[in-house]
């Protein structure tokens, strides 16, 4: 990962949502991006340039933007025909990220065109969390990474986020994943957990 | 690739049809590609592809090929899908609404503070005064406001002719689209209720019971959570039979045109077309709750 000064940036072009410059760089803000906000905390989770990137969930392409300048290839999968469009435009101006308008939940339907991945990065907010990462997981290679973005006040907003967590992480389990870290994302995103786990 | 022919069978990816003898690749036009996607999603026994295979199948040359010709054609899928959704949710439908709320809001905050700054100058001028028949407040002022005041009022003015515009539009738009709600409820009645609904597909799926207190959320609340009495009706109750029937039958009414609404949105999502036979039953059993004693 590049860091200037403490920012973390990324190399690419630049005036994709107003973002800041930095040398050159675009700077990947913290407070508007959950793996932004996971770098910013440690982690020792990578982005290269040959990696291949499966990420549910891409919204208006923020933060898909800033992945695509590290990896190879980004499938970014997001179902609302809204935040679609601004995803388009993004996608028509980078060569490496092919969109899909698609429920993540129903990985049959993008099943023909996403190849098998290195890294998936799960940021839907659905109260199917967890059960929508496993769905997904034929996808990532054995070896390969998966960063799910639990936000506990999706999933139910009247029970503490921590028994949330603590029953999502025996699904993650149960759906054949091992679990290499859980990062608690505040003071940036309060009541999120992102789990890093991996595909054995 | 390998292994005896019996057990071999034609396995179908994006780029081509691979069998184990020999291969043949799609053609490369991404509009086609785009199709062909499509059709293997609907199948739903789609093989997670590889770009290897594409390659030794010589539907590609290289990876970056392969990327090339994927992102392509996905572009185009991922156009032509969010067309199609734009079309049938007709979310401007939806927008339109907004907007002739919130001209509502601004028009009158505005006049509010003509009025204000009038009254400030004019020493003699008070709202309490009848207006004539179908004269806004606003051409009363514009008769002697001062020079500052009277562009303003001109422009509020004419944000209340465009306000009449949008109303017919919206109207207009919500018998197209919506027909046999409009042909039970009118127009802007059915376009309300598809906007409280947050779309047409989600006022579609909606039960009836639902329906009928849409727009009365207040109510509804605070009847679930202090038990009060349960709210009669919400927008349906703009409708001409549920309004002006007695006291005692509109409940009745409001339920009854409710449930023919329910089925109406449905015929106008799933089947897109009116339904004269559906519209004179449903008027009629509409009719009859209001009559009933």
């Amino acid at each position: 990962m590049i860091w200037i000064d403490g920012h973390l940036v990324s190399e690419g072009p630049g005036g994709v949502y107003g973002e800041r410059m930095l040398h050159g760089c675009r700077v990947w803000d913290p407070k508007r991006s959950k793996l932004a906000a996971l770098y910013h905390l440690g982690t020792e989770l990578d982005l290269g340039p040959d990696h291949r990137v499966l990420y549910l969930g891409a919204a208006n392409g923020t933060t898909v933007s800033h992945v695509a300048d590290y990896v190879e290839v980004v499938y970014a999968v997001e179902v609302a025909p809204r935040p679609m469009q601004d995803l388009l435009v993004v996608a028509g101006s980078r060569k490496n990220i092919i969109p899909i308008l698609a429920d993540a939940g129903r990985p049959g339907i993008y099943r023909p065109l996403v190849e098998e991945v290195d890294f998936i990065y799960q940021d839907v907010a659905s109260p199917r969390q967890v059960a929508i990462l496993i769905g997904n997981s034929c996808f990532l290679k054995e070896g390969g990474t998966a960063v799910l973005m639990l936000k506990s006040r999706s999933i139910d907003v009247t029970r503490p986020p921590e028994d949330i967590f603590s029953e999502a992480q025996t699904e993650i389990l149960d759906g054949g994943l091992r679990i290499l870290d859980r990062v608690r994302l505040s003071p940036y995103y309060p009541d999120h957990l992102a789990f890093l786990c991996r595909r054995d | 690739m390998s292994g005896e022919p019996s057990y071999c069978t034609m396995e179908s990816y994006w780029f081509g049809d691979v069998g184990c003898q020999a291969c043949e690749p799609a053609p490369g036009d991404p509009g086609l590609l785009a199709e062909r996607i499509e059709l293997l999603a609907g199948r739903g026994d789609a093989r997670i592809p590889d770009w290897r295979i594409a390659v030794r199948c010589g539907a590609v040359r290289s990876r970056t090929e392969y990327l090339e010709r994927l992102r392509d054609a996905a572009l185009i899928l991922a156009e032509r899908n969010l067309e199609q959704i734009l079309q049938t949710e007709h979310s401007g439908l939806v927008q339109m609404v907004r907007m002739l709320d919130q001209l509502d809001e601004a028009i009158n905050l505005l006049t509010e503070r003509a009025v204000e700054w009038h009254r400030a100058t004019r020493p003699g001028f008070s709202r309490k005064r009848t207006l004539p028949a179908g004269r806004s407040l606003i051409a009363l002022m514009r008769q002697d406001a001062d020079e500052d005041l009277a562009g303003l009022l001109e422009e509020i003015e004419r944000m209340r002719d465009q306000r009449s515009l949008l109303m017919k539009q919206v109207s207009r738009r919500a018998e197209e689209v919506l027909p046999n709600c409009s042909a039970l409820a009118g127009g802007l009645v059915a376009a309300r209720l598809a906007a409280e609904a947050g779309g047409i597909r989600e006022l579609a799926v909606m039960p009836a019971a639902s329906l009928q207190v849409l727009g009365a959320k207040t109510a509804l609340f605070s009847h679930l959570s202090t038990g009060t009495p349960p709210p009669k009706h919400g927008i349906v109750y703009q409708h001409g039979r549920v309004h002006g029937a007695r006291r005692e039958n509109r409940g009745r009414v409001a339920r009854t045109l409710s449930a023919k609404l329910a089925i109406a949105v449905r015929i106008d999502y799933y089947r897109k077309c009116a339904d004269r036979e559906f519209l004179q039953n449903a008027t009629e059993a509409v009719r009859r709750a209001g009559r009933r004693e």
